[in-house]
């Protein structure tokens, strides 16, 4: 599925009508083209309509909650008697001789971080999970926690990058543009890569983290807003009435429409259907937004306390808002995960809290989805850029530092087991001994789950052949169904 | 046999040729000789062909199919190549045998990639590659004639050649352009008319629409005589100061030009001194070669003006990580890897920074060269410099300031009693109230004070003569704001002692290998200097240099793909081997040659283009195109082509009335919607400008790069991560929200509706568009309200395109 060289550079290209979510613009233009021959073939395609996969698929939608920081797994799913038994021993050379970590020329140090919690095991597959995530560890038959996670970059911004690109390098698509750029989208009135953020600031790398790299910007992730427009520049400004904008855009039309016949430039189509599109949009997301259609029970359920406040929680419930709509890859930026031990940033105090907003919306997620019959079609990815040492650091109160050598994250739905532990690490939880999964293979992974083939999706750019996997990555057969 | 495998290439390329029906014609193609059927395939599959093909020729046929299929493997990296084999050279294929010359049956070659068993088939299935039967047929072909190598195009100096006559044709560039034309039987379109040239030529070289007026009077010139009209506007416009702003922006991309460190930070930075550098540079006709020179090394240019140091700001376009935690020679050196990857891309047009890690895979570029590449970018340090406002005579203001401070260290000599006296009558009860700077002031014993203790002191102590005392201060502190208001820039400066360069195994800077020093890959022109240890100086010589056979033409490409939306090498960026082949060669060396002849004058360059018919024809689409060339590669008519981020706003900007010509200075703050700036780590203040500034045009707005402004964002202006040298022309949704809603341009749209109130629909019509509307099109405007009106000028796919 090699494509040609970008299309959208690419003045001349040929386009087809989408076969969906067009309305008084492809009825015009049907007619009025139909006597010029331009028209003939003419049917113009959106470029986010939905595409063919290499493969018949097993999931449609990713839903990736990101916790930006890099979230310590050790306060969460690893639990490892040895690092309590040793703690504040420094860890063996054995483990760390030639490793590089941040802050090395300060706070970082060897020696041993007991965990700060208590684990219990659960369900059917008796995975530890600690005492902070109470929901969670109900869900965990559902779920493949995968402990293994490895990546390559341990500084935030740059480890982001790698996380949603493949790549700590700028300019590379984010994982959600390669699949809208493979599959499409099924949403022709939202955009096919949606972003929504929570917690108390962005998160580290801003746009580039959902940016469309070299692909074109209709594969950009859209981000959908807490505070005013939904989506920018959503609302008709406020001195203008429903029909001055409907005219607006009727009218728009047609001279597009008499443009097109004039010149025969296809692109002239794209615009008008873009329109159009644009006009659905200013209907269909804050139909999204509005959450008072849902029942006390599903609020309950998300533990949303207020409806209007922006949360992870009422994040959660949109993104399954979103998944019922089509929309193809939803990504939920979490911030404040990086717990090094800073007055702000405590292993006691704030990532407590951090554990509590996001364990009942998360298994919420799962358990709504699952009762819509959605989880089968959508894949949900729990993590962040990194996770953290067992070494402790030396700041003001305990935190530990930046690690990639072994982090847990957990999937679920479309395709993916459900119910396993999936990889093993040392008893410090240092390094993986068994089944490592590195970034890489995430993406192989999560394309392989939406039919395409991790090397086969690739686009040309500057003479080679790009892929969100570059040369690397091979789908986890143990992770599968 | 052999008809039937002919059958077979042409119904296989039929399939994977759009726009091209060859079924109905199969049997006549079935009569042609073997060599004619493959030039013609290769014609069709590549439109990119030059006219006296009979034969194969190497690298224009085969060259791409093996460096697609083979190279990654038997190509220029060793560490990578497989069975020891290598084909990108004529030593590789023949003395392993692998190719026989004249004898296809006898050569490994051909018949690995004719089986049919996995196991031997080449290239192997599990690299997904995969030759058509065409491409075997060529490769074959190929062996037969004897198998010929010749050096990749672009490596090769450009060759000098005359345009070829062609009736009725004068200008040059229309004689290769007709003479291609003519050979697949198209004629090329009829002139546009003079609305659509004046606005295209405007918004082409100065990134303005043309005015009422300025469209009327053409009009009227071009009636008189419409080349006369024309060379005059022409002239008119590359004397524009705006066309500094259009072309430097579009110099400002490949440099990777924001305001803002990237990264997770983000923080502002100061380096608009360069934008400047770059706008006065163009516009005053600065010849390219020193253009360059400055840029990459202008600090080591004998006795260097400030405006020769502000221009290396070009690579202090890189961004620079203030996360916490960091190992900063890390970050140092990814900026330098940014520096070599696009020094190769902007100069050279070759993926450079492919080498990075290994030999490159496919253009023979070692990875050791891209070391000695890095030597040149490794010894410098990053300090900012002040720059002064060129009219402050800097020198004379210092000794100035110098006077002043002896003159009010002469005041405080002759009124020292007078304030010893006021010192010792302070009580503590009085001490304590005194701000806290004055009471470290006088802690210090009164013959070691400084002057500026002094001052501190004189703040809360007035003498007997205190006028005199304000006098002079006065003059000290105004003398002070002069030197101190400049602002600063990012700048170059080469270290006394050059750091060690080594090759660093797989681009990982903690694994050094061996000492490299200066130099530049092997496969170009000769490296001279008369230096010891090489410098940037000689890098930057030797890229312009008359002998480089890259440079020029990169560059004479990518002034071309303004105009046409594509370049006469389509991969404006890889002119290497697996880079696409210029659909024009004679014209493009011709051109470059143009430019080094013409003393590299870029303006000269853009007279030649736009004075061409070819760029002068309408761009109407064209039926008898669509079959044979709907791609428009060989330019039987001009290009519709939506205007870049900035000038979709420039546009709107004049055509409402609001525009501010005000030309360089700070960036500006137009407002932005609310909440945009709270997407990265740290929330930027944004602080819309006021007045004038609001209405600047787009070049002018700051751009962070982890939040870019939205409006401009959405139209595909670059984000300044790395270089860009062609822009994306999306279609979005998104830009129809911008347009139609983003509270700019509905204030740009309320200016317009005034105009319509004032002056008609039409001539709001005409400002958008540059073109009378006809009737029908007013019949669907007249009825709505000015304002919808208004916002539907503004909203037209034409106001946004340049037709």
């Amino acid at each position: 599925m090699t494509r040609p060289l970008n299309p959208f550079q690419d003045q001349t290209r040929r386009h087809f009508f989408s076969q969906c979510g067009v309305g008084v613009g492809s009825a015009a233009l049907a007619t009025m083209l139909g006597e010029k021959r331009v028209a003939a073939k003419n049917q113009v395609e959106s470029p986010l309509a939905p595409k063919p996969s290499h493969f018949p698929a097993k999931a449609k939608n990713v839903i990736f909650l990101f916790m930006a920081g890099g979230p310590s797994q050790l306060e969460m799913f690893e639990n490892k008697p040895d690092l309590t038994k040793l703690n504040g021993q420094p860890i063996p050379d054995s483990f760390v001789d030639g490793k590089r970590f941040a802050f090395m020329d300060s706070s970082h140090r060897r020696n041993l971080l007991a965990s700060r919690r208590t684990f219990k095991r659960y369900g059917k597959s008796g995975a530890w999970v600690c005492d902070l995530l109470p929901k969670t560890a109900e869900i965990v038959d559902e779920i493949s926690i995968v402990k293994t996670c490895q990546a390559e970059l341990f500084n935030h911004a740059p480890a982001k990058l790698f996380m949603n690109t493949g790549s700590g390098q700028f300019g590379r698509p984010s994982m959600g543009s390669w699949v809208t750029y493979g599959i499409g989208s099924e949403c022709q009135d939202l955009p096919g890569f949606m972003v929504l953020q929570s917690g108390p600031r962005g998160p580290r790398g801003g746009a580039v983290l959902w940016g469309s790299g070299m692909l074109p910007s209709t594969y950009q992730g859209v981000p959908l807003r807490n505070q005013g427009d939904p989506i920018l520049n959503l609302s008709t400004p406020s001195s203008v009435t429903a029909d001055q904008q409907r005219q607006l855009v009727e009218t728009v039309g047609k001279l597009n429409l008499k443009r097109l016949v004039a010149t025969g430039d296809d692109e002239i189509a794209t615009r008008i259907n873009a329109y159009e599109m644009a006009y659905q949009m200013q209907t269909s997301a804050p139909e999204l937004m509005d959450i008072r259609d849902e029942s006390q029970e599903t609020l309950d359920l998300y533990g949303i306390q207020d409806p209007q406040q922006a949360s992870f929680a009422r994040n959660c419930l949109l993104a399954r808002r979103l998944v019922e709509r089509g929309v193809r890859f939803i990504q939920l930026y979490d911030t404040n995960w990086d717990h090094h031990g800073g007055s702000t940033e405590t292993l006691e105090k704030h990532f407590p809290s951090k554990c509590r907003d996001i364990d009942q919306p998360g298994a919420a997620l799962i358990r709504d989805l699952k009762r819509r019959g959605l989880l089968d079609e959508t894949i949900v990815i729990w993590g962040g850029e990194f996770g953290r040492t067992p070494m402790g650091e030396v700041r003001q109160f305990t935190g530990r530092n930046h690690h990639i050598d072994a982090f847990t994250m957990w999937m679920a739905g479309g395709g993916i087991k459900a119910g396993q532990v999936y990889g093993k690490t040392d008893e410090f939880g240092f390094g993986a001994i068994e089944n490592p999964v590195h970034v890489h293979d995430l993406h192989a992974t999560v394309l392989h789950l939406l039919g395409l083939d991790h090397e086969q999706l690739t686009y040309r750019f500057q003479g080679r052949d790009f892929r969100l996997t570059d040369v690397h990555g091979q789908v986890v057969d143990g992770l599968l169904a | 046999m052999l008809f039937s495998g002919l059958f077979r290439v042409v119904s296989l390329s039929v399939v994977s040729l759009s726009g091209l029906d060859l079924r109905a014609t199969g049997c006549n193609v079935l009569k042609l000789g073997l060599s004619v059927l493959i030039v013609l395939l290769a014609t069709i599959a590549g439109m990119a062909v030059d006219a006296r093909a009979g034969e194969l020729r190497f690298s224009r046929d085969v060259l791409p199919i093996l460096a697609e299929n083979c190279f990654a493997c038997h190509g220029f990296d060793e560490a990578a190549r497989e069975a020891d084999l290598r084909l990108d050279t004529k030593q590789g294929a023949f003395e392993s045998g692998v190719v026989v010359a004249g004898n296809p049956k006898a050569s490994p070659l051909i018949e690995r990639i004719n089986s049919n068993d996995p196991s031997d088939q080449m290239p192997p299935p599990e690299s997904g590659k995969q030759l058509t039967e065409a491409q075997r047929e060529i490769l074959q072909q190929w062996v037969l004639q004897g198998a010929e190598y010749e050096r990749h195009w672009s490596f090769q100096s450009p060759q000098r050649s005359e345009p070829p006559s062609v009736p009725k044709a004068r200008h040059p560039i229309d004689r290769f352009v007709l003479s291609r034309l003519s050979q697949s039987g198209l004629t090329p379109s009829p002139s546009a008319d003079p609305s659509t040239l004046i606005r295209r030529v405007c918004l082409d070289l100065i990134g303005l629409p043309p005015t009422l007026a300025e469209i009327e009077k053409f009009n009227d010139d071009f009636a008189r005589n419409p080349e006369i009209a024309w060379q005059t506007l022409v002239d008119r416009l590359l004397s524009s100061p705006h066309y500094g702003e259009r072309w430097g922006r579009w110099w400002l991309d490949q440099a990777r030009y924001a305001d803002s460190n990237g990264y997770s930070i983000d923080s502002p930075r100061s380096i608009w001194r360069y934008r400047e550098w770059v706008v006065d540079a163009l516009n005053q006709g600065m010849p390219f070669d020193q253009f360059t020179i400055e840029q990459l090394a202008g600090d080591l240019l004998p006795d260097a003006t400030v405006g020769q140091q502000v221009a290396t700001g070009f690579h202090r376009n890189t961004q620079i990580n203030q996360e916490g935690g960091i190992d900063r020679e890390q970050y140092r050196i990814d900026s330098v890897f940014d520096r070599v990857a696009t020094t190769g891309t902007v100069w050279m047009g070759l993926t450079i920074g492919c080498a990075q890690c290994h030999d490159h895979k496919f253009d023979p570029i070692k990875q050791e060269e891209f070391y000695q590449l890095f030597a040149f970018f490794n010894d410098q340090d990053e300090p900012s410099i002040k720059v002064y406002d060129p009219d402050l005579n800097v020198s004379e203001i210092t000794a100035q300031r110098k006077q002043a401070e002896q003159d009010l260290g002469a005041y405080f000599v002759s009124h020292a009693e007078e304030q010893i006296d006021w010192e010792t009558r302070l009580d503590e009860e009085a001490k304590k109230k005194l701000p806290s700077k004055v009471a470290k002031a006088l802690a210090v014993e009164a013959t070691k004070r400084n002057l500026v203790q002094k001052l501190e002191i004189a703040s809360v102590w007035r003498g007997n003569d205190h006028q005199e005392f304000e006098r002079l201060k006065k003059r000290y502190d105004e003398l002070n704001r002069l030197l101190s208001n400049a602002p600063t820039t990012l700048v170059l400066r080469e270290r006394e002692t050059p750091r060690k360069t080594t090759v660093l195994i797989k681009g990982d800077f903690t694994r050094p290998a061996q000492e490299v020093t200066p130099g530049t890959p092997a496969i170009l022109h000769p490296f001279k200097s008369a230096q010891e240890r090489p410098n940037r100086l000689d890098l930057a010589r030797w890229l312009v240099s008359p002998e480089n056979p890259l440079t020029a033409r990169v560059i004479v490409n990518r002034v071309w793909q303004q105009y046409f939306g594509r370049g006469l090498v389509d991969t404006e960026n890889d002119f290497g081997l697996l880079g696409a082949r210029p659909t024009h060669r004679e014209l493009l060396d011709w051109l470059a040659i143009q430019l080094i002849d013409g003393s590299w004058d870029l303006k000269s360059i853009h007279r030649l283009i736009v004075t061409s018919h070819t760029y002068r024809q309408s761009s109407a689409f064209r039926d008898d195109l669509s079959k044979v060339d709907a791609e428009n590669r060989l330019l039987a008519r001009q290009q519709r082509l939506r205007l870049d981020a900035e000038i979709v706003r420039d546009v709107a900007l004049v055509a409402c009335g609001q525009f501010s010509s005000q030309l360089g200075g700070p960036p500006v703050y137009p407002p932005i919607p609310s909440a945009v700036m709270s997407q990265g780590q740290v929330r930027r203040s944004w602080k819309a400008s006021t007045g004038a500034d609001r209405y600047r045009r787009g070049l002018y707005t700051f751009v962070y790069r982890a939040t870019p402004p939205p409006s401009l964002n959405v139209f595909d202006a670059p984000d300044g991560y790395s270089s860009c040298t062609r822009r994306n022309r999306s279609n979005t949704p998104l830009q129809s929200l911008a347009l139609m809603n983003d509270a700019a341009f509905f204030e740009f749209a309320q200016s317009l509706q005034r105009i319509i109130e004032k002056d008609g629909l039409e001539d709001a019509f005409r400002s958008c568009t540059g073109r009378q509307p006809d009737e029908s099109e007013l019949q669907l405007l007249r009825p709505l309200d000015s304002l919808t009106a208004a916002r539907v000028l503004l909203n037209l796919d034409e106001t946004i395109t340049r037709e």
